[in-house]
């Protein structure tokens, strides 16, 4: 009996030492706050839903670290937006971790009948982009320049603050097309039908990733960018759409 | 004729190999007057970037097409013309778009795709190579023919020259490749090559 009361009290200190050992742990190391592209809200959650996320235009999301946002880690769309801020002192040394392409979308409906890019320029469109500032924005400019076809710009209704606002205003049909990214148009895939833009005229979409300098948490920061760019972090990538960190970026 | 219906004259082939690496050196030369070309429009800029692109999509093609070896030993001299020629168009390309102040792709920018069918046998080879030409030496005559700035027009059309050689020593009798198609708005040459493109 004394034994079996030995046990029972061994059994009990050992669990409540596991459940302090836990909460101690949980209390030790709180989510990293993450400053990334709209562009991967959806990967971003589906690797790693226990962090806190700020998804955004790079840009805002730059000018907001350059004010003292407290953020652990910055992904963005270009690397203009990481490398001002390394150069700032505000960023450790950035690395690219994935690529993208950009696509023109119009909605299922398609009013405006656009099967082809090069449509833009001869039909009424209604034509929605992102603000040159934004990284989708100038990459747009990029493709329009490369085709010949800066002229449809004359044709823009709407300049939006980021990739997710410009896939909204298609998927509603408040415009006749946009230009996105094409991970931006899976999630909305049965409200937009994807136009392709040629390889030809693809502007170089390059992500890059740092951790933020003043964060209190770089340690915990490096290991999450470590993830992101193992095999496990570049499969959820891909399977999201995004390509493989290219050759010339490595 | 050889047994892959490559020209088996010395003369014949040794004329075409000159005549391609010709083309596309003078081009290399002739890169200072394009760069110093400053009102480059919008249409001179998309033609250079669709030629670049292709440069390198030939480049791609003749060295898959020296590795499989499926034309054989007779057009293995023609395969690396064809490919020194595409580098060096290549490059010419490239010159011409930092002239005129924009960001040219690199190879790295690409991932060709070559339908396992597209080189599987020498007639196969073959049909993709033209296919590939016929499209982007349909675009070229479209540039040299309606671009605004001259050094541009001599330009592509020096590029098809150069390529319409390339083709000619690539097409057979029996191929269905016209000998000389119609020129090419970009939109039709770039569907045409939208299956390699990747």
């Amino acid at each position: 009996m004394r034994n079996r009361l030995t046990l029972l009290l061994v059994a009990l200190l050992i669990g409540v030492t596991a459940v302090a050992g836990a909460s101690a742990r949980s209390t030790s190391t709180p989510p990293l706050t993450i400053y990334a592209a709209a562009s991967l809200t959806e990967v971003f959650r589906a690797f790693d839903g226990a962090q806190t996320y700020n998804f955004a235009g790079s840009n805002a999301l730059e000018t907001q670290i350059r004010n003292g946002a407290p953020a652990d880690i910055f992904a963005s769309a270009a690397p203009l937006n990481t490398q001002r801020l390394f150069r700032a002192g505000l960023v450790d040394k950035p690395v690219t971790f994935t690529a993208n392409r950009l696509a023109l979308i119009v909605p299922k409906s398609n009013p405006a009948g656009i099967r082809s890019i090069y449509d833009l320029r001869s039909k009424p469109v209604k034509l929605v982009v992102a603000a040159p500032a934004v990284p989708v924005g100038g990459y747009t400019l990029t493709v329009l320049k490369k085709m010949g076809l800066s002229s449809v710009l004359g044709k823009v209704v709407s300049r939006e603050s980021d990739v997710k606002a410009v896939t909204g205003k298609v998927a509603l049909g408040q415009a006749d097309a946009g230009f996105v990214y094409v991970t931006d148009a899976r999630p909305v895939s049965d409200q937009v039908t994807v136009v392709r833009i040629p390889a030809w005229a693809q502007p170089r979409v390059r992500y890059e990733i740092a951790v933020v300098s003043r964060s209190t948490n770089k340690t915990a920061a490096q290991a999450w960018i470590n993830a992101i760019m193992s095999a496990r972090g570049q499969t959820a990538l891909r399977n999201a759409g995004f390509l493989p960190v290219p050759k010339s970026s490595t | 004729m050889t047994s892959n219906g490559f020209p088996s004259s010395p003369v014949r082939a040794i004329d075409r190999r000159r005549f391609l690496f010709a083309t596309a050196t003078g081009l290399l030369a002739a890169g200072t007057d394009v760069r110093s070309a400053a009102a480059a429009t919008d249409d001179d800029l998309a033609f250079a970037n669709f030629g670049l692109a292709s440069s390198y999509l030939l480049a791609d093609y003749y060295g898959r097409a020296l590795q499989t070896g499926r034309l054989g030993a007779a057009a293995r001299p023609t395969l690396r013309r064809g490919r020194s020629a595409s580098t060096l168009q290549a490059r010419a390309l490239t010159d011409l778009l930092i002239g005129a102040g924009d960001t040219p792709a690199t190879a790295d920018d690409f991932a060709f795709e070559w339908p396992a069918a597209a080189l599987a046998t020498a007639a196969a080879t073959r049909r993709t190579g033209l296919t590939v030409l016929d499209a982007v030496r349909g675009a070229y005559q479209t540039a040299s023919a309606t671009l605004g700035e001259s050094s541009y027009r001599m330009l592509f059309a020096s590029l098809a020259a150069s390529v319409a050689e390339q083709a000619g020593a690539l097409a057979l009798p029996g191929t269905g490749v016209e000998p000389f198609p119609t020129a090419l708005d970009l939109e039709a040459a770039s569907a045409a090559l939208e299956a390699y493109l990747g």
